[in-house]
């Protein structure tokens, strides 16, 4: 991408680097921890059961910003192509609990332009009070450039929207499916949505051509501070991310290693991580995805796995018996 | 719909949001050309002068000051009539739109794909219009593209023009879902069918105003049905768009229940969707 920006626009892109950088503090966090809660349906329980799993990764955001990222994609309520609305009320209720200074909504659909209209027809007006004021369209945000501190791909820098960039706690909010293009989009692939399409269009293409699953490892590595809560209340198995199948799996899956809390729902799908492109590059060593270096809280995953159905392209991800 | 939404919005700068925040060229764009649809052509004055200042260089726009790469709203700020905007910027915006193609059809990766083994793609004969430079070519950068191009290709007509706006007519076609109608360009996905989005057909269909044929007929059957089902304003006014391009904006219909007009580009086409539906469109002549 090019890069001339005026002295005005690079004041404005240094006074939103401050604002990041504000926010830097690290917020406390307990490694590799990966919680599994049963979460049989859409229903008021979920308020009870996330608070306390959020609260049980003992996140600092007293005072901070927090931005929940959910994974909107197409106008159809009734399928599993979208993370419930109810969830995500749920989780903003849990950060105002823990004293967050504000919990942002923030989504940045790949393909469709219309954002709220897609919101609202997933229900998030209906079930999230004040909606609209909590709501950022990050394809349409105010963006900053950033350099990409890992460079996986070909990308070196990327604009980014800055309510991301603001804040003290991103919360990637997947829903646990199938993808047709990486074998599972969780809350690592979610990080798509922050790109935004308002700069380099929809879909986010330039992403692509360098490269999927290296895309996603460098926006990973843009965040460090996240918190992955994923929706397998109901996920969708076959030909996802849209096309796909209601998968019933009454589960969350929570932790502040993305890699980590993606490795566990893959198990749970009955995928093998270690074949999954994004979780590959953005591990370090020893593995993240490796299921000895994940500290598992709450259910086991061998109660609670079930194969999801694969396309034939990707059968050869299937996690073998015992692996 | 009327003009007043839009002047609550505009920016100190002359500039209009998204929504809220500062100014991007697509809204501006409408919203000018909207107001020019309306006769208010002194208060879009003050918008023009903000898309002016931002022609690039190399004469096209980018999405947003600051972002520093022109990109495909170039085709919106073709879409203004060139003694508004400036006639040098506008040849100049008309050069940069031309000239641009999707990667994929570009000498170097067709050679790279040839020396791969790899059969030329069916789109790769048709080149379309990318979102971004450095990205392949999609349904609505395309859609916005011709429609820019053919407008002055009517006024000035010329052949290197012309046969870009056939090429891109016939992208169009190939990216064509399977029933009618175009999402966002991808077709099929690993041999599964990909469904049509009503937004994007009607754009397309806007896009393909005078070819006849048997995906143009398809597809306008399944924009007449769309009508009933969007759920957007975005979707409503390019389904109004691309219907009033072909005549077959049916008589007498009325709107589902419940559209908002959220965003500024939602209510600027609205205004020019009403323009083309009584016979005065800013996209075409």
């Amino acid at each position: 991408m090019g890069e001339a920006i005026t002295r005005r626009d690079w004041m404005a892109g240094s006074a939103a680097a401050l604002l990041a950088a504000s926010c830097a503090r690290p917020v406390r966090t307990t490694q590799s921890e990966t919680t599994i809660v049963r979460a049989e349906a859409y229903d008021q329980r979920l308020y009870d059961i996330v608070r306390r799993l959020v609260a049980s990764h003992r996140l600092a955001v007293r005072g901070r910003p927090v931005v929940i990222k959910p994974n909107l994609v197409e106008f159809e309520p009734e399928s599993a192509i979208n993370t419930h609305p109810l969830l995500v009320h749920a989780a903003c209720e849990a950060f105002l609990a823990l004293g967050a200074s504000r919990v942002t909504i923030a989504e940045g659909p790949g393909h469709r332009r219309n954002t709220l209209d897609l919101a609202e027809a997933a229900g998030y007006f209906q079930t999230i009070p004040d909606f609209e004021d909590r709501f950022v369209d990050l394809n349409v945000d105010e963006v900053t450039l950033v350099d990409l501190p890992q460079r996986f791909s070909r990308l070196k820098r990327v604009y980014l929207p800055n309510t991301m960039l603001g804040a003290a706690l991103v919360v990637s909010m997947p829903k646990m499916k199938t993808h047709h293009w990486t074998g599972a989009t969780l809350s690592m692939k979610n990080l798509f949505g922050v790109v935004p399409g308002g700069v380099y269009g929809w879909p986010k293409n330039v992403l692509h051509w360098a490269g999927i699953h290296e895309s996603i490892a460098d926006l990973h590595s843009v965040f460090p501070r996240q918190f992955a809560l994923v929706d397998g209340v109901v996920g969708m198995e076959g030909n996802g991310p849209i096309q796909g199948v209601p998968k019933p799996m009454g589960v969350l899956v929570a932790g502040t290693d993305p890699v980590a809390v993606d490795a566990t729902c893959c198990r749970l799908m009955r995928i093998d991580p270690a074949r999954i492109g994004y979780l590959r590059l953005a591990s370090g060593a020893p593995a993240e995805f490796a299921e000895s270096n994940v500290r598992q809280a709450g259910e086991p995953i061998a109660a609670l796995a079930r194969p999801f159905a694969l396309i034939p392209q990707f059968r050869g991800l299937r996690l073998e018996s015992g692996a | 719909m009327t003009t007043a939404k839009l002047l609550e919005q505009q920016n100190p700068d002359g500039g209009w949001p998204y929504r809220r925040g500062g100014s991007w060229t697509e809204p501006t764009v409408y919203a000018v050309l909207a107001l020019a649809a309306a006769g208010e052509w002194a208060t879009a004055e003050r918008g023009l002068v903000w898309i002016r200042a931002g022609q690039r260089d190399d004469g096209g726009w980018q999405a947003r000051p600051g972002v520093g790469e022109s990109c495909w709203v170039t085709s919106l700020a073709v879409l203004l009539p060139a003694e508004r905007l400036g006639v040098k910027r506008h040849q100049r915006a008309t050069a940069w739109l031309s000239a641009t193609t999707g990667l994929e059809s570009t000498t170097v990766y067709r050679v790279r794909q040839w020396l791969m083994g790899s059969q030329a793609a069916t789109e790769t004969q048709a080149p379309g219009w990318p979102w971004v430079t450095g990205s392949a070519a999609w349904v609505s950068p395309t859609s916005l593209a011709i429609l820019a191009l053919d407008r002055e290709n009517r006024l000035h007509p010329a052949p290197g023009l012309a046969s870009r706006i056939e090429a891109g007519r016939r992208f169009l076609i190939n990216r064509m879902c399977k029933g009618g109608g175009w999402n966002h360009g991808s077709v099929r996905a690993l041999g599964y069918e990909s469904a049509a989005y009503p937004e994007t057909t009607g754009m397309a269909l806007a896009a393909l105003r005078g070819c006849r044929g048997r995906e143009t007929d398809q597809s306008l059957d399944l924009a007449v049905r769309f009508l009933d089902e969007c759920r957007s304003a975005d979707a409503l006014n390019w389904l109004r768009l691309g219907l009033a391009a072909h005549g077959r904006m049916p008589g007498g219909y009325t709107p589902p229940a419940g559209i908002t007009y959220r965003t500024v580009p939602e209510v600027a086409t609205s205004i020019l969707a009403d323009g083309a539906l009584g016979g005065k469109s800013a996209f075409w002549i």
